[in-house]
């Protein structure tokens, strides 16, 4: 199997091991849903005007030559947060985290070098006893992760603690997201399909080899006008390409595309935002013309159809492979 | 070693047990339904790695969707936009295998997690445990043909203990009329048996009863293979040739004149035998032409009563007006009219217990026996019948029944398989093994209907033939329709293309969908075995014999045309002396009527004299008394004038 990573954890794993380590905790009901499912869709949705690049102010765009496929290869990552145990009221929280890029070759789907698997153990070392935290630590050394170590004044609230778990575990999905993406970067040079954004990495950023593609929308890049352009994008319709820039991220250059008919779907259906490598000031006029080729190459994946999955109007095929790739080995 | 062709997988939905396993290939892999492969466990037991056989029974393929409708709504509900599509689906290839053997086979547990192989043909004879029997020394191994997957090529082979006997016997082949190529398997696999049968198992010989057209008219002559056949031949260490040893017997048509066979075109008639019975003959097997409706308990007792005290023995009474020697059926009808003109002039009833209808019943019967079977049955008594005694190894007995009406085919089948039986509880038949083979078995076991003589004797033979050497290779079109005891004691069973509705039927049921998919559209040339020591059914091809098809022997030996009765006698006689000429025998035979000719032939067949022209001249009186030619004497010559005769010139 194409993976390497942690030894295997799993949550009756864990456990039988704090059963024995910390006889005081109290194991959580298993089989319950990852936190991802419970506490997903909290982050509250935004509004972010941006600069447009492609002159003229933000506006709908035909992507008029037909789709193509363009890309070699699909990168995804997944992540998996579940409650292990409670030390009093602080929970213990097994994450687990995967990344994968799978290969198109004669139409069928492959795995790129490794895959790479991760589990780490996340807990709030401020608030359990210095020998639950030693007994812990020599347990589980490295993969022991304290989700207070950078935020002191969290609360104690174990909602609170466990959101903040779950960041954490997104923080090292993305990591080994990157991680795949800085690889491809540095091997190859064919057309990477990044789920996500890619200004995380600033190798990836820069890359002329990765499209990032955003499904969720809960920061939209338009304001007014702008935005019920965005929000009224037709079939094979773009929007114009705009400036992101972010503090801690690296800048890049985006823009709207809807992948299928909006008619009898509410607006964000099928709607994805793509970011590019910021062209350099002197290819600044050619900007128009590589979104138009990516979105040629983003259209053509969305056949054959990522169904079942219920996100299916805006995920492309191969992303759905690399889910399925990882749900598999994880 | 091979490749690994796919893994082990199990899921609690899909468990597998020690009798079924599930697997995964690539999407280009050789397997298909039939295919052997290997499993090689990956955790030993008791210290030993174990290693799973299984043929493969049954196929999935599915891919990620969830719904058809997902797949319309992705080419936009047009099928032609497939090749929009950058990606194909993720797809899975999953088989189903049904065990062969485990190694080693305890203890027995469910097939576990491991890779998979392609059997090679060491592979095929472990799973299939034709090991046991291919030892040398000890070899029992019959090739009854060529397992082919995936670039394994591997003989085949039935164990001789399981296919003539002892240890079972007996051989059914199912398949429909055409396709199935039931007559060609069992040609093929005669030639296996007659090439391998091990010596220290004695000698065999096979009786086949041609029932239909030309199938079996021309197994001595050779007929066109290919490439493709001649390999398969040469895999199965067989030769490609026509039976070295072919014996034909056929009865006369109804005229007594020429044999009813196709195979009676005169270039072709030196190994045919004609075939004719006599009363003796016939009235042992009355019962098979009489059904119970005609004989009655008291019919039957008059029959037996001419068996015992009329027939072959002079038979006096004070009731009749002559002593009778009945040896035929012209005998019998006489010595009838006697005892009923007798009756008739006492006025009375009965004659020795039995009742005048009952004679007049019987006497119809048994006449219209000679009627019915005409051409098989002699009115003169006279008899042509297989060797039995002198039966030769490796030698194949064809009895053309073919023509005939079916009380006649009842007949033939019903004297020659209990006479071979007979000869061999005694061991005297010649050999120690007979293949008896049989087409149409729905015809004379079926299922149900009326309980016959012949069905019988069939079962007879299916249960208890294996101890004599009696080996009955039987085919049919649907199986589901025979005797359930003879295909039950069938221990080998080959199955040709079937039909979708016979397999539909309970008997096919223990059979996975796709396999018996597969049987309905086998190719010619491919069967699928059952055999005692197969746990699972094999798919087999085998080449087409070696031997002339039946519509090009038609077309190459055409039949020969009727003909005079003196012709037809010389081309019989001229089977036994080629110097005979037409006019020596209308010299011969010039005053004799049609019925002393053929009982001078029927003698001459039957008796083989090394002196053909006497023989068959003795049965014919000469038409004057030989005299010898002299020269008249010369008359006396005139006197001469005297010389002073005045008229005198």
């Amino acid at each position: 199997m194409n993976q390497m990573g942690s030894p295997a954890l799993n949550v009756r794993a864990v456990q039988r091991q704090l059963a024995t380590l910390l006889p005081e905790a109290r194991p959580a009901a298993t089989g319950e849903s990852t936190l991802e499912i419970a506490g997903q869709g909290n982050d509250a949705p935004r509004l972010i005007s941006a600069t447009v690049l492609e002159g003229g102010p933000l506006r709908a765009r035909r992507v008029f030559d037909p789709p193509t496929a363009g890309f070699r290869a699909f990168l995804d990552g997944t992540q998996r947060s579940e409650l292990v145990s409670y030390l009093g009221g602080v929970p213990i929280i097994l994450g687990r985290v995967a990344a994968v890029v799978r290969e198109r070759r004669l139409r069928r789907m492959h795995t790129w070098h490794q895959a790479l698997v991760e589990t780490r153990l996340y807990c709030a070392r401020q608030l359990v006893t210095p020998q639950a935290w030693e007994a812990l630590s020599v347990t589980y050394g490295p993969l022991l992760v304290d989700i207070t170590d950078d935020a002191a004044d969290l609360a104690s609230h174990p909602f609170a603690l466990r959101d903040a778990a779950v960041h954490r575990v997104q923080g090292h999905r993305e990591e080994l997201e990157q991680r795949l993406a800085e690889r491809w970067c540095n091997m190859e040079h064919d057309p990477l399909f990044i789920d996500g954004g890619i200004s995380g990495s600033e190798k990836v950023a820069v890359s002329s080899c990765t499209v990032g593609v955003v499904k969720s929308h809960r920061t939209l890049y338009a304001e007014g006008e702008a935005l019920g352009a965005v929000l009224s994008l037709g079939r094979y319709e773009r929007s114009s390409v705009f400036r992101i820039t972010s503090p801690r991220r690296t800048t890049v250059a985006s823009w709207y595309l809807r992948l299928r008919d909006p008619r009898g779907h509410d607006p964000m259906w099928g709607l994805i935002r793509a970011e590019i490598a910021c062209p350099q000031p002197q290819d600044m006029d050619r900007i128009g013309a590589r979104a138009d080729e990516v979105s040629r190459w983003i259209l053509a994946e969305t056949s054959p159809l990522a169904l079942p999955d219920a996100r299916w109007d805006k995920m492309v095929y191969g992303v759905r492979d690399c889910e399925e790739y990882l749900r598999a080995i994880n | 070693m091979s490749s690994i062709l796919g893994r082990v997988v199990a899921t609690e939905r899909r468990p597998n047990t020690p009798h079924e396993f599930h697997f995964w290939t690539a999407l280009d892999s050789p397997v298909g339904i039939g295919t052997i492969v290997r499993v090689d466990g990956r955790d030993p037991v008791n210290g030993v790695l174990p290693q799973v056989y299984g043929v493969v029974t049954e196929g999935f393929s599915w891919t990620d969707l969830a719904s058809p409708l997902h797949d319309v709504m992705g080419h936009d509900g047009s099928p032609d936009g497939e090749s929009l599509q950058p990606t194909d689906r993720a797809e899975i290839r999953l088989y189903t295998a049904a065990v062969l053997r485990h190694v080693p086979e305890e203890p027995l547990q469910p097939v576990p997690m491991g890779t998979v192989f392609l059997a090679d043909e060491a592979d095929v004879a472990i799973a299939l445990r034709m090991d046991g029997y291919l030892r040398e020394g000890a070899r029992t191994g019959i090739p009854i043909g060529v397992y082919r997957a995936g670039g394994t090529d591997a003989p085949i082979y039935l164990d001789a203990d399981f296919l003539i006997g002892p240890e079972a016997a007996h051989l059914n082949i199912s398949g429909v009329s055409g396709l199935a190529t039931k007559t060609s398997a069992v040609e093929w696999l005669l030639q296996s048996i007659f090439t391998h049968f091990p010596a220290q198992k004695g000698s065999v010989a096979a009786v086949c009863f041609n029932v239909k057209g030309p199938d079996l008219c021309y197994l001595d002559q050779p007929g066109e293979i290919d490439a493709a056949d001649r390999a398969l031949y040469e895999k199965c260490g067989v030769p490609a040739d026509p039976f070295a040893s072919v014996q034909y017997y056929a009865p006369y048509k109804s005229d007594g004149v020429s044999l009813n066979t196709l195979r009676s075109n005169e270039a072709l008639l030196d190994n045919v035998t004609p075939l004719t019975w006599g009363l003796r003959e016939v009235l042992q097997y009355a019962e098979v032409l009489l059904n119970k409706d005609d004989v009655d308990a008291k019919a039957d007792a008059l029959i037996d009563f001419i068996k015992e005290n009329v027939l072959d023995k002079k038979f006096s009474d004070p009731m009749l007006e002559r002593v009778h020697s009945v040896t035929s059926f012209a005998d019998l009808d006489v010595w009838f009219r006697d005892v009923l003109r007798g009756l008739e002039k006492k006025d009375d009833q009965s004659w020795r217990t039995h009742h005048v209808a009952t004679i007049r019943k019987v006497r119809n019967r048994l006449s219209n026996i000679s009627l019915r079977c005409k051409g098989l049955v002699a009115d003169d008594g006279a008899t042509s019948d297989l060797p039995f005694g002198n039966f030769d190894d490796r030698t194949v007995y064809v009895i053309d029944v073919a023509g005939l009406e079916e009380d006649a085919q009842d007949l033939i089948f019903a004297r020659v398989v209990t006479k071979l039986r007979e000869h061999l509880e005694k061991r005297d038949l010649g050999v120690q093994h007979v293949v008896v083979f049989v087409d149409e078995l729905n015809k004379y076991a079926p299922g149900d209907g009326p309980e016959t003589y012949v069905r019988k004797m069939l079962l007879d033979i299916a249960e208890r033939g294996r101890y004599l050497g009696l080996v009955l290779f039987a085919a049919q079109q649907f199986r589901s329709q025979v005797h359930r005891r003879v295909v039950g004691n069938s221990g080998t069973a080959l199955y040709g293309r079937m039909d979708g509705d016979e397999l539909a039927t309970p008997g096919y049921a223990v059979l996975s969908p796709a396999i018996k998919t597969k049987l309905a559209t086998l190719e010619k040339g491919q069967l699928m075995v059952r055999h005692p020591h197969f746990t699972q059914p094999i798919f087999v091809r085998f080449p087409r014999p070696a031997v002339m098809r039946g519509r090009d022997g038609v077309s190459q030996y055409p039949s020969a045309a009727s003909v005079p009765l003196e012709t037809a006698v010389l081309r019989t006689l001229r089977t036994f002396d080629p110097t005979l000429t037409l006019g020596w025998l209308q010299d011969t035979v010039q005053l004799a009527s049609d019925d002393e000719i053929l009982r001078a032939r029927n003698a001459v067949v039957r008796e083989r004299p090394q002196d053909v022209r006497r023989a068959f001249a003795s049965h014919f009186r000469a038409a004057v008394a030989p005299k010898t030619a002299t020269r008249a004497a010369a008359p006396s010559p005139l006197p001469a004038a005297p010389s002073d005769d005045p008229y005198g010139f």
